[in-house]
């Protein structure tokens, strides 16, 4: 440990580490390009300069390791100088076209601009131009007149996916970012490289001109594309006379599931959110009020006490999961989780992406609930009534005669079938509702996103409230009735979960 | 505390047979009518809509206006500055890549919707590319239905600057 002094005040930090570090972690506003958390130091942007006591020129903090009795300065006409003329020469070239730039309001040259730039331009020779709107392939778009050659990209590509695309090419005001001839960006995470970027020089071909980012709400919430179950920041806007629309997931820093980083896949899978979410419930194929086909569902499930086969996915929250094992003891009913689709060979790498592609799968058996083949074999052979609940493969039951079997769907998103099914009941989709989901290694994570769209669909636990009887209508709820007692969960909080991940023993 | 004692008006039987107001009050009403009879362009009212009105200066803030660049196309690149502004979220703008070189982004959609917007300026004094205007100089705008009232975007780029008169 080390005693520093920053800008007055005296921190304790630790001896050896990196200046930058330890101011950011201690929110001191340092301004920076090429230095990020992931990437470690690379010292050529020179944007982070501050004062050490004892040395004659200002130092870069983020290649400066921090020794005891340090005294820094920050702030202060001297230091602002200083970034001033770092931040000019930064700006040289820049072709300042904010009005179409799609960083805009979440670009550092920007917020640094406007707290210590605010200066005339000097510039009487041309700017120097680069080419604009070149496809670099994995849905990113380079502007090279924007590129402040902070290296984040290259060194993504170098360090964390070891593909090596990216690189600087040519000398001086030249230099630009691009890929090799015939050689486009095609790595699985390859859009990270738009999030790492601090000025609009690279941006997403998928999210290019959608929205402006200043009307963007952000939630948190966790991916279920795969067991990783990677945090997220769900970014969504209600435009005026419209519905909520999500436009972008942004990797949510979670040290002990993804760091910095999310998949591709994994980030354009909020799509799926837009798409297929607005559909009316349907019995027997004619469309119904939504309150009429909860009360059908109430009854079908009463009429087949001992004879009803749920069938859910292993998508489900943990508190849905424990509501419908409550549901199903209550009504004498079987639970099955059996996906044969779960698994795929091809998905998974030795980063982030699992095989397994189920984000709560893990949960089933600290619930007690089973996925094997046998037990939803037979639970079809003995059931009347079978609803799927968060799943709609009703396809799996061409297998067995099923003709005079009632078949329910409880899902959020629009089926591809729903031919011959009794009933279809829409409830709100993965970023609609909240919920707990355990991870491939058995980190707990509380997903809080629970964005409200226009329709009149229930989050199933409320759904679920109903058909029971009672009145746990929220994961809170859940958490203080039930799940608190299970013998794995009885250490976590529920109220710490949102800010703090736990890893329990599987 | 001093009191003040208020005589009471028209307690007197001038007053009380209301003849006499009347009377003059028609005198001046007939003096005015004379008046103008002799010499209409006096009148302050005028004849709308046969007759339009000559003060609308440059500065008046009318029907707004998308303009143009040199080369005729929309100089909008659909920055929702003046739908970020606009205090009556009356601008209704989708963005488009633009692919004709001359700029990169351009609005597909631009609507304004004038049964909403308060013609306050807050969208002219936003705009950092000079592509929206309130200088037309239309002060009244008529529509039979609801919809008309949404001006699109080539609604908005067929207006032009209203002509300062010699």
């Amino acid at each position: 440990m080390a005693n520093i002094t920053v800008d007055g005040k005296t921190l304790e930090v630790k001896e050896g580490a990196l200046l930058i570090e330890e101011l950011l972690t201690n929110n001191i506003n340092i301004p920076h390009f090429c230095y990020h958390p992931a990437l470690g130091k690379d010292g050529n942007c020179r944007m982070c300069m501050v004062e050490i006591e004892g040395q004659k020129r200002p130092q870069i903090a983020c290649d400066t390791p921090i020794k005891n009795g340090m005294i820094i300065r920050t702030k202060g006409a001297n230091i602002d100088r200083v970034k001033r003329s770092i931040l000019e020469l930064e700006l040289i070239n820049h072709p300042i076209d904010c009005p179409i730039c799609d960083q805009a309001g979440e670009c550092q040259l920007q917020n640094y601009y406007m707290d210590v730039g605010l200066y005339e331009s000097r510039l009487s020779t041309p700017k120097v131009h680069g080419q604009k709107h070149v496809d670099l392939g994995a849905n990113v778009v380079l502007d090279q007149e924007r590129c402040v050659l902070c290296t984040r990209c290259v060194r993504f590509t170098k360090n964390i996916t070891k593909t090596d695309e990216l690189g600087v090419f040519a000398r001086a005001d030249h230099s630009v970012i691009s890929t090799f001839p015939g050689q486009p960006l095609k790595d699985p995470y390859a859009m990270n490289v738009v999030d790492l970027c601090p000025v609009g020089a690279l941006t997403s071909k998928d999210f290019r001109f959608h929205k402006r980012v200043w009307f963007l709400q952000t939630e948190e919430a966790i991916c279920n594309r795969c067991a990783r179950g990677c945090s997220l920041y769900v970014d969504h806007h209600k435009e005026k006379y419209k519905d909520e629309m999500i436009y972008r997931y942004r990797p949510r820093f979670n040290d002990k599931v993804n760091g910095y980083f999310i998949c591709d896949t994994g980030r354009l899978s909020y799509t799926y959110e837009n798409e297929n979410r607005n559909f009316h419930p349907m019995i027997r194929g004619k469309e119904s009020e939504y309150e009429y086909a909860e009360g059908k569902l109430l009854r079908l499930v009463k009429r087949n006490i001992g004879k009803t086969l749920f069938v859910i996915s292993s998508d489900l929250s943990l508190e849905e999961m424990v509501r419908i094992k409550a549901l199903a003891t209550m009504y004498d009913a079987q639970i099955s989780a059996y996906e044969p689709n779960r698994f795929d060979e091809h998905f998974g790498d030795d980063f982030l992406k699992c095989n397994d592609l189920s984000s709560n799968a893990r949960a089933l058996p600290l619930v007690g609930i089973e996925d094997h083949y046998e037990g939803f074999a037979l639970g079809i052979d003995k059931a009347e009534l079978i609803v799927f609940i968060g799943r709609s493969d009703s396809g799996l039951l061409k297998d067995f005669s099923c003709t005079t079997k009632s078949i329910a769907i409880v899902y959020g998103y629009q089926p591809e079938v729903n031919e011959g099914l009794e009933l279809l009941l829409p409830i709100t989709s993965h970023t609609g509702r909240a919920g707990t989901f355990i991870n491939c290694d058995g980190i707990v994570q509380f997903s809080q996103c629970a964005i409200s769209h226009n329709s009149e669909h229930k989050k199933l636990l409320e759904l679920l409230a109903m058909l029971i009887g009672d009145t746990l209508f929220t994961c809170s709820d859940v958490w203080n009735e039930i799940v608190c007692k299970i013998e794995c969960f009885k250490e976590l909080k529920f109220d710490e979960l949102p800010k703090n991940s736990q890893k329990i023993c599987l | 505390m001093g009191l003040k004692i208020v005589k009471r008006e028209g307690k007197s039987f001038k007053d009380r047979i209301y003849l006499p107001a009347i009377l003059s009050g028609m005198m001046i009403t007939l003096g005015h009518f004379l008046r103008n009879l002799r010499d209409t362009s006096n009148i302050k009212t005028m004849n709308y809509p046969e007759e339009q009105p000559q003060d609308i200066t440059a500065r008046y803030r009318g029907v707004h206006r998308l303009t143009k660049r040199e080369d005729e196309s929309v100089r909008c690149v659909a920055c929702f500055m003046c739908a970020t502004a606009c205090p009556a979220e009356c601008i209704f703008i989708e963005a488009e890549e633009r692919n004709d070189g001359v700029d990169e982004k351009m609005p597909k959609v631009f609507t304004i919707d004038l049964l909403e917007c308060v013609f306050c300026g807050a969208c002219v004094e936003a705009c950092p590319c000079d592509a929206i205007r309130m200088d037309t100089g239309i002060f009244t705008f008529v529509a039979q239905k609801r919809e008309d009232f949404l001006l699109t975007k080539d609604k908005l780029l067929s207006f032009e600057a209203k002509k300062e008169d010699a």
